[in-house]
């Protein structure tokens, strides 16, 4: 009697995994999963203190001039905080356009999925710059950093100028001395 | 604070007074009509006025901080 109820058990055991083992090979397989919408693009947010230009909007890639050294953002990209030099934003779109902003300074924070946020105090299209201008600036912001007083507040404005003159004159392809 | 490594910090001047002084220099360097628009973002005005004895005194217009000694 005892030996009947053990096979039964045992039977009902085996039949129990064999039933296990042939569910799990129905499951989806677990090496890939459907591409989500906006794959292999990174959500931007660029905002200036007066406007916003980009909010939440998918895009392939921004080239992030860092003070540290310049920088391309992706998707998936490692979360890293940069402060902005004088340079140039160049934010790479879907569609396979270039948008070039030149950015006086300001930061990016890149944070764990895929999203950018860039605050600038200004962000100016190069067409809306004045290179004869730009050429005047930085001579006459040479000259009063070298008569000012060296270390002074106003030697490091002249500096400011200096270099934010040449960063422009770089952008729109002049040689600066 | 630790030992300044920028010149403008060097200087004495903070970092708001230079990505300000940084962003002027790129609106001077504008077109018009982008340039009109944008040397909005750098007018201010304030009103300026001496208390004396309890006493508010006369409101004057600053515009420029250099006037009052900053």
């Amino acid at each position: 009697h005892s030996t009947f109820l053990q096979h039964a058990d045992s039977t009902m055991m085996l039949s129990h995994l064999r039933h296990a083992a042939t569910r799990t090979a129905t499951l989806t397989r677990s090496f890939s999963t459907p591409a989500a919408a906006g794959a292999g693009l990174m959500k931007l947010n660029f905002n200036l203190p007066q406007e916003t230009l980009y909010d939440a909007t998918h895009v392939r890639s921004v080239v992030v001039p860092g003070a540290m050294g310049e920088y391309e953002v992706t998707a998936d990209h490692v979360p890293i905080v940069a402060e902005l030099k004088a340079g140039m934003l160049t934010i790479k779109h879907e569609d396979g356009g270039d948008e070039k902003y030149f950015v006086p300074g300001g930061f990016s924070l890149t944070h764990e999925g895929s999203t950018t946020d860039i605050v600038c105090p200004e962000a100016v299209k190069l067409d809306d710059l004045d290179p004869a201008v730009v050429t005047a600036n930085y001579e006459a912001a040479k000259v009063a950093a070298s008569s000012a007083e060296s270390g002074s507040a106003a030697a490091a404005e002249a500096m400011i100028e200096v270099e934010v003159n040449k960063a422009m004159g770089a952008a729109l392809g002049m040689s600066m001395a | 604070m630790t030992t300044p490594t920028t010149f403008w910090r060097l200087a004495g001047v903070s970092y708001v007074q230079y990505v300000s002084k940084a962003s002027s220099t790129v609106r001077a360097a504008l077109k018009e009509p982008a340039k009109s628009k944008a040397l909005t973002q750098e007018a201010f005005a304030y009103n300026r006025a001496q208390w004396t004895t309890g006493v508010q005194g006369e409101k004057t217009l600053v515009d420029a901080l250099k006037s009052v000694g900053k």
